[in-house]
């Protein structure tokens, strides 16, 4: 182990040790997931899910813990705030909440900080923290839970059903540049409960650095739903890195639908776990990558339960020199009879520099199911073109319509006009096709 | 309008072209008959500026001025349209969206206005009535998952609403059925005007049952070996190609 590697522990478990004063009930758990960090340490390419994604990079930037007090621009805080009827809002600034700026009109949920919910000494949520995670899986996740500072508790009540959608909106200002921000989020729907959470991560200026570490625990109790929409837009010095838990209970219907548009690094995990029978998932991704950029989406949707279906589409647009990497595990174990199970990823590659590594993978042992996966790497269709150029368009237009038409099924997930919108202006193909 | 003069081209080295002369005036409607192989398609790709073929000698003009050294947009935002024997599928790319930038690229390109939404409305639902394309074709992807039929009809739909000054349909009547093919043929009629001239290249007679051509020109190894009136179309319906072959090789 290096040197700097031996540097950047010392300093998580320091940063760690001033956290837990006073105690948040986690003491122990924190403590014990530091140790199985230091056990773990960082991800290295040796490790399968990490092999084609470096994290060193990531550690030369060496973040440090960000200050506690910060100052909030609110009339700056408020102008991104999405304009549509929403049942809560949720803010983090530089991952501090800001209570002030959120709020809950709805009834049947309960929206809070994981903080202060801790702080109250809230039982379930308690004993909810790391219970689908474990002490960590690597050391990242492990390093989360040693360290995390706070979160968004979101708990939608038995039967509750809302009329409005819930933002969550995570904001980084020029003072978060070099910092990291270890953040952790519980959602709980009970039985029957249904929601839609609308994410978004997003820079207040362009060029700030900072590293956005996420680990979230979501689980559905029986017939509950959820629809996740999240849409990380970083500046491109940014880093993120969201670690999702899924647990699925009986009829439980999650609808994940992400778009990574942003940050120079980012790495998003998806793990979907059926608990009960008749549970269905849906994974919608988009990824865009230019110059510089990595984006990394990995998938882990578990049937070990018979009589559950799942479904996944992601698709990367790849130009300049960005790179990407997929990798969709589906596992099917040998009571997960009837499951059914569907895959695809996508790439168009608008540059020769450009790279992707992606990675399918089905693990079936029950015989009476219904799978299926698929990956396809191609470039921008020289008929198509040609065809669209006959009508008048010059290459630039018809290159931005066959790139947003790629998409255009993922973009469609996002159903919501002003989201939609939200990305649309993010992601211009205009600039960028010049080149190819 | 249209001037070509021993225009020769070539594919991969192949020579396909040797040697055509054409000259189409405003309103006049020409066939261009032959049979598989004859250089008909490569002809109309030229024109429209498609990749793939080397001209290797000759002019084309086209309202006086060069359109071989044209981009394809700069053929179509001067009045150049080709109907496409295979229409390309755009997953993702919306019917009516596709057709309103083309036209407003058209129309930028001519100093025109961008048309205004109820106009275009308008006209795209009067249109695609006029040429019996579902309408509900219209907010579906460009030409996915349509039959050939009504990939043919979308392509009329575009020329309907582009309104060329010269039209190339290359093999627009292959695979359509009667009622398609009259459709298609009712289409382009109502496009006929004084001020466009049209190129109609076909393998059968059939289409120009419907479409009556000022004149008809066999194409036939990569040289027009005759031309002549309509009555020449009905002559190659009965004969077939054979004896003109024939007298073309003597």
């Amino acid at each position: 182990m290096n040197a700097p590697l031996e540097e950047y522990k010392s300093k998580a478990r320091n940063s760690i040790e001033c956290l837990m004063k006073p105690d948040d009930g986690l003491f122990d758990r924190r403590l014990a997931a530091l140790a199985r960090f230091e056990e773990l340490g960082y991800p290295n390419p040796r490790l399968e899910a990490w092999r084609y994604t470096s994290v060193e990079g990531l550690l030369k930037q060496d973040f440090a813990t960000p200050p506690a007090d910060i100052t909030v621009n609110q009339l700056e805080v408020e102008t991104h705030f999405l304009k549509q009827p929403l049942a809560g809002r949720l803010v983090f600034v530089d991952g501090l909440y800001q209570a002030q700026l959120s709020e809950c009109q709805h009834t049947g949920i309960k929206i809070s900080s994981l903080k202060s919910a801790l702080a109250e000494g809230n039982r379930r949520v308690l004993e909810a923290v790391g219970s689908q995670t474990g002490l960590g899986e690597d050391g990242f996740a492990a390093l989360n839970l040693a360290g995390f500072q706070d979160g968004a508790l979101i708990q939608v009540l038995e039967g509750g059903k809302l009329s409005a959608p819930i933002e969550l909106l995570h904001l980084t200002s020029r003072q978060a540049t070099g910092c990291k921000i270890p953040t952790r989020h519980l959602i709980l729907m009970e039985t029957g409960a249904d929601a839609e959470l609308i994410e978004r991560y997003q820079s207040l200026e362009e060029g700030i650095g900072s590293f956005n570490h996420l680990v979230y625990e979501i689980s559905l109790a029986e017939s509950a739903q959820l629809t996740h929409k999240r849409l990380q837009m970083e500046s491109d010095q940014a880093y993120h890195l969201s670690d999702i838990h899924i647990a699925l209970q009986a009829r439980a219907n999650y609808r994940g639908v992400n778009a990574a548009v942003g940050s120079r690094w980012s790495r998003t995990v998806l793990h979907n776990r059926f608990m009960q029978a008749d549970a269905h998932c849906e994974l919608d991704g988009l990824y865009l990558v230019s110059d510089g950029q990595l984006s990394d989406y990995h998938l882990d949707v578990d049937h070990q339960v018979p009589h559950c279906t799942s479904r996944e589409n992601f698709k990367g647009i790849l130009r300049g020199s960005g790179r990407a990497v997929f990798d969709g595990l589906i596992q099917v174990g040998e009571l997960a009879q009837k499951s059914e199970a569907h895959l695809h990823n996508a790439n168009l590659m608008l540059s020769r520099r450009a790279e992707v590594d992606t990675k399918p993978q089905l693990m079936i042992l029950a015989d009476d199911v219904v799978c299926s996966h698929g990956t396809t790497v191609g470039q921008l269709d020289q008929q198509a073109m040609f065809y669209m150029r006959s009508r008048g368009l010059n290459e630039e237009q018809a290159k931005r319509l066959l790139c947003q038409g790629f998409i255009a099924d993922v973009v469609e997930r996002f159903e919501d006009p002003e989201l939609i919108e939200i990305l649309n202006q993010r992601v211009s193909f205009q600039e960028t096709l010049a080149e190819s | 309008m249209l001037s070509i003069k021993s225009l020769t081209a070539n594919v991969e080295g192949k020579e396909i072209l040797r040697g055509i002369d054409l000259e189409i005036k405003p309103g006049e409607v020409h066939a261009i008959m032959g049979p598989n192989g004859s250089g008909k398609s490569t002809l109309a790709h030229i024109l429209s500026g498609r990749d793939g073929y080397t001209v290797t000698g000759g002019e084309v003009s086209y309202m006086g001025i060069n359109l071989l050294q044209l981009e394809p947009e700069e053929r179509a935002q001067k009045g150049v349209f080709l109907a496409m024997q295979y229409p390309v599928e755009l997953p993702g790319v919306n019917n009516m969206t596709f057709l309103r930038e083309s036209m407003n690229s058209i129309r930028k390109a001519r100093g025109e206005p961008e048309i205004d939404t109820l106009s275009f409305m308008k006209q795209v639902k009067e249109k695609a009535r006029l040429v019996k394309l579902d309408e509900k074709l219209l907010k579906r992807s460009v030409n996915a998952g349509f039959s050939g039929g009504e990939k043919k009809r979308n392509e009329i739909l575009q020329m309907a609403m582009l309104e060329p000054n010269l039209a190339i349909l290359d093999e627009t009547d292959s695979g359509l059925d009667i009622d398609a093919l009259r459709t298609v043929a009712d289409g382009v009629n109502m496009l006929r005007s004084a001020d466009r001239g049209m190129i109609v290249v076909t393998h059968y007679q059939r289409l120009l049952d419907y479409i009556e051509p000022d004149r008809v020109h066999v194409l036939a190894g990569g040289r027009i070996i005759r031309s002549g009136g309509k009555e020449l179309a009905l002559e190659l319906e009965a004969k077939g190609y054979g004896w003109l072959l024939e007298e073309a090789a003597a």
